[in-house]
């Protein structure tokens, strides 16, 4: 059964001189456990289908299912709940909040969602520890590596038990080697049944993957499945 | 929308998380509304003292007195009555009848006669109003004797020549000795002595009409009084004479309670006005004044509270700005929250909390300053000033609301941000 699943997706950009087609009536499914890379050149809509498929942005036509939640039609504050229960995202900076510490950081979803302070930091702690930070918890990210910060930021995407987990860039500040520990950590994850979905413009990142979905102009150009390279498998 | 408690204890500690969190700008924002608080709670404590001051100077008066002065008329009006090339103005005893049976609700009244005498005690010698009053006096007019005792019915009757004077008088004739038991030397009486048989530390509030600046006033039985004085009053200056006659020179009626008081003195009004147009009287209501003077103060508080939340104004303004600065410092944080799960509501509540959390904050801290400010004020330059609990309540949710004002717009904008556009804000 598909745990995404979009069609004829399209999102359109009106402006005084015209309309920006930046996502023209693309159509596909994610299964559970997939892990997804999109890629394409820049201006191909790979970043406007992942504020898509992250609920950040309403499409303009279309249908977008993520699990039995028929998103495209749902309200801002439902998005929001959306967000913070089905998706965990990871973003190329980091976005870690800076005047947090890395656990508070990782409890700021489970914040929104009322849990009481004692299980969300069980929780982070958990998390933490499942990506090897267990002992940097009280640190503030400007005390972190980078392939630290972007630990933490996966901590805080896995706590809220996700369906899916969007990365945006995810070793795109990141040096080779921090790349393939942080891609390592993906692999991993994705071994543990996580769903991930990840936008990349690094062809030997995408190689990672199981799979890869192709954009250009909007449009999926093509989408093919492949043995993933490298890593620990 | 709804928040549940548990999470909004939760945004309440990330507001204050906020606050802690940045310093400087807090602590900034925290002096604007301090100050704007204490200078609120400074002017209402020094209005309300100054008011305090002033009613309790009128009540010394007596509350339930009217209180009639016989003045020099401006015209020669009053020379109608002149006897002897005297100059006759004031009240009678005629009309102290006439009032006291006319004008409902007065329960006594108390008359006193002035002249102006020279005192003598050894070789002190002073310049001094001689009155001449009736037991009741003291009663009507709110007096005391600290020592001694006060003019008796028993003086009256045997026209004694006793007197009762205020300690200062009493310092300045007897510098070395206690005044009491001592005898007054009065020029122009017929040459025997006046016995001091009381001291009063303070004079009766309704006397200082009748007296200079120097406050020296010699109180003696009012039938010595005319037996020794009469009624005339011999003035010579730069080679002329003036005389002048005066029968009575107050007369206070003490009325039932406050409200006979506004009613009688309408009634009194219209009797003087009636026997007296050439206008050789003022007439003192202390209800009336204390009246006037309080809705005279109303207008000064609002006035004072108007100019002090000007101040309480710009902190608002202060924390606006500042809250607006931290929305755009703060863009990428709102974006990843609201990436996380943050609401609209959300948002808005962290930085309302923020906004309130800075104002209450000084507005405690205001309160704390106001309260010790007008204290110093007090130490410093005697000024009598008065905390209520409203002086500090009123300033105190003055700055909350201005909080939650000035913090809601900031707020407002910080939640309308387009998740996407804030994570790209750099």
């Amino acid at each position: 059964m598909s745990l995404v699943k979009i069609d004829n997706l399209w999102k359109i950009y009106p402006l005084l001189a015209g309309d920006v087609v930046a996502l023209g009536g693309v159509s596909l499914e994610i299964k559970a456990g997939d892990y997804v890379s999109i890629m394409g050149q820049s201006g191909s809509g790979k970043s406007t289908m992942l504020n898509l498929l992250g609920c950040l942005d309403k499409p303009s036509r279309g249908q977008y299912w993520l699990g039995d939640a028929d998103v495209a039609t749902l309200t801002d504050e439902q998005l929001s709940v959306v967000r913070n229960e089905r998706i965990g995202f990871v973003f190329q900076s980091f976005n870690l909040i800076p005047w947090l510490t890395i656990e508070e950081n990782v409890e700021v979803p489970l914040f929104y969602q009322g849990i009481a302070p004692a299980a969300r930091r069980a929780k982070s702690m958990e998390m933490l520890s499942l990506v090897g930070l267990g002992d940097r918890v009280g640190h503030k990210p400007n005390e972190l590596s980078g392939g630290q910060r972007q630990r933490a930021a996966i901590a805080r995407a896995l706590v809220n038990d996700p369906l899916i987990i969007l990365a945006d860039e995810p070793t795109g500040n990141l040096d080779s080697a921090t790349t393939l520990e942080i891609l390592d950590l993906f692999d991993e994850l994705n071994q543990n049944g996580c769903t991930i979905i990840m936008v990349t413009h690094e062809a030997d990142v995408a190689e990672r993957t199981r799979r890869v979905i192709v954009l250009r102009d909007g449009e999926l150009e093509s989408d093919r499945t492949q043995a993933p390279q490298g890593g620990k498998r | 929308m709804s928040l549940s408690l548990f999470k909004f204890r939760d945004m309440v500690i990330l507001g204050l998380h906020g606050v802690v969190v940045h310093k400087v700008r807090s602590v900034l924002t925290i002096l604007g509304i301090l100050f704007g608080v204490w200078s609120v709670i400074a002017m209402l404590a020094i209005n309300a003292g100054l008011s305090v001051q002033s009613q309790k100077a009128l009540r010394r008066l007596g509350s339930t007195n009217i209180i009639i002065n016989s003045i020099k008329p401006e015209t020669d009006a009053a020379n109608s009555g002149a006897y002897n090339g005297a100059l006759v103005y004031g009240l009678t005893l005629r009309d102290v009848e006439r009032l006291g049976t006319n004008t409902p609700g007065v329960v006594e009244s108390a008359i006193l006669h002035k002249t102006q005498k020279t005192a003598c005690a050894g070789e002190h010698i002073r310049a001094v109003g001689v009155l001449g009053i009736e037991p009741n006096y003291l009663a009507v007019a709110n007096g005391e004797v600290s020592r001694g005792r006060f003019i008796s019915d028993l003086d009256i009757l045997l026209c004694r020549n006793v007197c009762v004077i205020p300690q200062s008088f009493a310092n300045r004739m007897f510098p070395a000795d206690d005044a009491l038991g001592k005898d007054l030397h009065l020029l122009d009486s017929d040459g025997k002595p006046f016995h001091i048989v009381g001291i009063m530390e303070t004079l009766p509030a309704a006397l200082e009409s009748q007296l200079g600046e120097s406050g020296d006033a010699v109180l003696v039985p009012l039938s010595t009084s005319r037996a020794e004085f009469g009624s005339m009053t011999i003035r010579y200056s730069q080679g002329s004479r003036s005389v002048e006659q005066v029968d009575i020179s107050q007369c206070i009626l003490r009325m039932e309670n406050e409200s006979a008081v506004i009613r009688g003195a309408g009634v009194v009004r219209n009797l003087l006005q009636r026997d007296h147009p050439q206008g050789d009287y003022a007439l003192k209501v202390p209800v009336e004044e204390i009246k006037l003077m309080k809705a005279d103060m109303r207008r000064w508080n609002v006035m004072f509270f108007l100019i002090a939340s000007i101040s309480l104004l710009v902190g608002g303004i202060g924390i606006m700005n500042i809250m607006l600065a931290s929305v755009t410092e703060r863009t990428r944080e709102i974006g990843v929250r609201r990436a996380l799960g943050a609401k609209k509501q959300d948002i808005v509540t962290q930085f309302l909390v923020e906004a309130v959390t800075l104002t209450t904050l000084g507005g405690l801290l205001g309160i704390g300053i106001g309260t010790f400010v007008p204290w110093i004020l007090q130490q410093i330059l005697a000024i009598e000033t008065l905390i209520t609990p409203m002086t500090l309540i009123v300033p105190f949710v003055m700055a909350v609301v201005v909080g939650l004002l000035s913090g809601f717009y900031p707020a407002l904008r910080a939640a309308k941000l387009d998740p996407i556009d804030a994570l790209r804000h750099e």
